[in-house]
């Protein structure tokens, strides 16, 4: 009985924080434990409010779980229904909600089961010994694991790139050239652009890696605008080409 | 390996009842030495050390070890670490309570989940994941639910996995590609212990239920399209947990709880419906044979009860395709036809268009058709052992029924195009019946040696079936990992394959489409390899055209391709001259590619560049491998 009271008031607490920290703009590290646990908390207080007693153990964890997951699904709709935007405090204020009615239907009802008998299971009890710890490095191997393919995936080495582009969008009479640098170092890169087949202008750009150069330029929709870019020192080859 | 105790109990036993949670009660000196002295911690850490050597060998191949014997090895290896010691643990006679049984059950998924992530740990690059990133990011810009998703149109629709998405990203802060690995996972392993807890439930056994659970990882996409961030890894929970349900509604004698149950049946089966097309139809046709079954069988209350819930989940499927996914008909009808036409052509005995059912190595076909001969077999024993024990019950019965659908995703295998992918999607509904069928099977056959030992004259023949039977399950599960997803050519990550899903997506692509969007708009219709396509209409959100090979396959730009341009309103036009550098990894080059498996050159570059010469054709992009062209400039083609 204490125990249903103590879970009941826990998830309220949680839901209640979730909501002050969305409002506070708590960092990440706070939103993200107090934002599992209301999760958490909705599933175990709806699988409390549906079942007193059966069912138990992993079919108990089982149906919190996916009641949890059903509320923003089910809830969503609601809340696109009503015309609320799916925005972050709509879903915290959903989640928290349900939470907390679900807390009312719970503590409202206590009452009423006093005169029943609650069933008492044996609980489990953790050791700490030498398999909790053996337990622990098996957490720690996949974390490590999970770490390790993950500075793997991050230091994989992709050939360098340089965007080139030339195009007219939205105005029309106007033109956007760029040049974007993702060669991994620093690029020394001459731009020339070509009116009618001849240079019109010229530009000698040094981009370091993940630069962006950019500008806007009027153009004819009668006459053909090409640009070309030159990666020095070879000024003999153009490197990459566009034109409209 | 020592003989299985599974017990397989009368089928007098009532479905009612509540197995317990503790292990059978063994007294003295038996039960002491029965029980296995190795540690499940042991077991946990071989696994966690199997996912450390298969995240070293990703690591290795995406630094130029992708294609070396060694690394396949290194992989198997791990894989072996994670599958083999829970395989043996569940199957060897020694006694195991419920909780030890949950625990390996846990080991097994949790590992193989952590083999996925590993497989890309800092972000989606599977199409369908993308296409599912795109629809949540949507919802997070916009505020809004059902907005356009051009990469896949009808994820958009049913929503379910982007709401819980956007919700767990709204209310923890972390980014979308962490709340999504985490609500994947926990779909994937909630999925798990529903089928335990259902098979549990209707064999009245945890020992047969940990070995269908077993068979049921063998699934070819158990460790790939369930347990991916795509709207079916969340569904397949929800189904689970309404025919779990069901069975409560059917079965408890506690009036007050029928009222819960029902509820709880009808939550989980509206939130199927809104999540995933197919598994929301799956969840009706399953409910109505349980429904028949048990009104067949004569249990007329656990009929109607069935029946209720499953004409309102018909209801609910039909007036949300009808009001809110009026596309879900369009986007099926393919698939439908095709899969019928191709059984049609198998029955007619006509020749029919499907390709070869594999290109992989020797001995992944080998290990494939080993598993469809082992379940095409263990199949009639296992039902052989329904109708011997449990005719008089509607659950294994409906099970009996949906199993016999194995042979029709074998038959579909080899008689339909595309049929492996069909039949693989398929596998993850039908593997549920087939694996509770063959654990009653393996059940029997495993149960034989002990059972008979005092009959000398057949102890070893009896002994070897045994021990087959054991010996299956592993294989089974290295069936499906190797013949499941990713495919032997991109097993390891490494670097950029022409048309190699996974593959195909690196930073080049990725910064493109981002530059596509930037600059050209959303929604523009792109012609693109089946590489870039899906990075293009999910990082881009452009909206690809999938049957777009013509382009790419002619030396010149003819005013026939102009006028197909003009009636499919292709608008920009991406070409990757890498094209012509290899043969397309996954068989195909475009998205839909009527010549799949058939190249034997990599296409001509000039067939790629013919463009440049286009007149009134526009190049507007060039990072040196890529380059967009605009079908839509002066003298060009219209724009939509």
């Amino acid at each position: 009985m204490r125990r249903s009271y103590v879970g009941a008031g826990t998830s309220a607490v949680a839901a209640v924080l979730s909501c002050v920290a969305i409002v506070a703009r708590a960092p990440v590290a706070i939103t993200a434990i107090l934002g599992i646990l209301l999760f958490a908390s909705v599933g175990y207080v709806w699988a409390k409010v549906l079942f007193e007693r059966r069912p138990a153990g992993l079919e108990r964890v089982a149906v919190a779980t996916g009641l949890a997951l059903s509320v923003p699904v089910i809830g969503g709709l609601g809340l696109q229904a009503a015309g609320v935007p799916l925005h972050r405090a709509a879903w915290v204020y959903l989640l928290a909600g349900v939470t907390l009615v679900g807390d009312a239907v719970l503590i409202t009802r206590r009452p009423a089961l006093h005169a029943k008998a609650i069933e008492k299971r044996p609980r489990f009890r953790f050791r700490l010994g030498w398999q909790a710890v053996t337990y622990g490095a098996a957490i720690v191997v996949a974390g490590g694991a999970v770490a390790l393919a993950s500075a793997g995936a991050m230091t994989q080495h992709y050939p360098g790139f340089t965007q080139f582009w030339l195009y007219t969008h939205g105005n029309a009479g106007v033109a956007n050239l760029g040049v974007d640098n993702q060669q991994g170092e620093t690029k020394q890169y001459r731009l020339i652009l070509l009116r009618k087949g001849q240079p019109s202008g010229s530009w000698d750009i040094t981009l370091s890696n993940g630069q962006v150069w950019r500008r806007n330029f009027a153009v004819s929709e009668t006459e053909v605008t090409a640009a070309n870019l030159y990666m020095l020192p070879d000024l003999t080859h153009p490197y990459r080409h566009v034109s409209i | 390996m020592s003989e299985t105790v599974i017990d397989e109990r009368s089928s007098h036993q009532r479905v009612d009842s509540h197995p317990s949670d503790e292990a059978p009660r063994r007294t003295g000196k038996h039960a002491a030495t029965n029980r296995s002295h190795v540690p499940l911690s042991l077991i946990a850490l071989s696994a966690a050390l199997g996912v450390l050597a298969v995240a070293a060998v990703y690591t290795a191949g995406r630094h130029g070890y992708a294609s070396s014997a060694w690394a396949d090895g290194v992989y198997w290896l791990g894989q072996a670490l994670i599958v083999v010691p829970v395989a043996i643990r569940l199957l060897r006679r020694h006694v195991l309570t419920t909780r030890e049984v949950v625990l390996l059950i846990t080991v097994l998924s949790v590992a193989e989940y952590f083999v996925t992530v590993c497989y890309s740990p800092t972000s989606f690059t599977f199409a369908d994941e993308l296409a599912h990133w795109r629809t949540s990011v949507n919802i997070l810009q916009t505020g809004k639910l059902f907005t356009a998703n051009y990469q896949l149109p009808i994820s958009p629709h049913y929503p379910g996995l982007e709401e819980a998405t956007s919700a767990l990203v709204s209310v923890t802060g972390l980014p979308i590609f962490e709340s999504g690995l985490i609500i994947a996972g926990v779909a994937h392993i909630l999925f798990v212990y529903v089928l335990y807890i259902f098979f549990r439930r209707i064999t009245c056994s945890y020992r047969v239920a940990s070995v269908a659970i077993l068979c049921y990882a063998s699934s070819p996409h158990f460790v790939s399209f369930d347990s991916m961030f795509i709207y079916q890894t969340l569904a397949l929970p929800f189904l689970g947990l309404t025919l779990l349900a069901v069975w409560h509604l059917s079965s408890v004698r506690e009036t007050g709880a029928h009222a819960s149950w029902l509820f709880l049946a009808l939550l989980m089966s509206a939130a199927t419906v809104v999540t995933h097309h197919v598994t929301s139809y799956v969840l009706v046709a399953a409910l109505v044979i349980i429904s028949l079954s048990a009104l067949f069988i004569g249990k007329r209350p656990m009929a109607a009860r069935t029946g209720l819930v499953a004409l309102l989940s018909a209801a609910a499927a039909v007036a949300w395709m009808r009001f809110t996914a009026a596309g879900t008909l369009t986007y099926l009808r393919p698939f439908a036809d095709e899969t019928v036409q191709g059984l049609r052509a198998l029955v007619a005995g006509g020749q029919t268009r499907a390709p070869p059912t594999s290109a992989g190595p020797l001995g992944d076909q080998a290990l494939s058709a080993a598993t469809v001969l082992t379940i095409s077999v263990l199949l009639p024993i296992g039902w052989w052992r329904i109708w011997r024990s449990h005719r008089n019950q509607p659950w294994p019965v409906a099970m009996a029924i949906v199993a016999a659908s194995w042979y029709v995703i074998v038959a579909a295998r080899l008689a339909v195009a595309d049929g492996s992918e069909l039949a693989g999607r398929a596998a993850t509904f039908v593997y549920v019946p087939v694996a509770y069928t063959v654990a009653l099977a393996v059940g029997y056959l495993a149960g034989l040696a002990p059972r008979n030992l005092a009959d000398s004259s057949w102890r070893w023949q009896k002994r070897a079936v045994a021990v087959a039977a054991l010996t299956v399950m592993p294989v089974l599960i290295f069936d499906g990992l190797a013949n499941g997803w990713p495919p032997y050519w991109e097993r390891l990550p490494g670097p950029y394959l022409v048309a190699g899903s996974e593959r195909s997506v690196g930073p080049e692509e990725i910064a493109t489409a981002r530059w596509v969007l930037a600059a050209l708009g959303p929604g523009n219709r792109f012609a693109a390899d089946a590489g870039n396509s899906p990075v293009l209409g999910t990082y881009g959100d452009q909206n690809p055209v999938l049957a777009d090979g013509f382009l790419y396959t002619s030396a010149a730009y003819t005013p026939s391709d102009i006028a197909q341009v003009q009636a499919l309103a292709i608008h920009y036009v991406l070409v990757d001259l890498r094209l012509a550098t290899s043969l397309p990894a996954s068989g195909q080059y475009f998205p839909v590619d009527p010549n799949a498996d058939r190249y034997a050159h990599p296409l001509p570059l000039r067939d790629l560049t013919k463009f440049n010469q286009a007149p009134g054709v526009q190049r507007i992009y060039d990072d040196g491998n890529i380059v967009v062209y605009n079908l839509a400039g002066e003298g060009g083609v219209d724009a939509p």
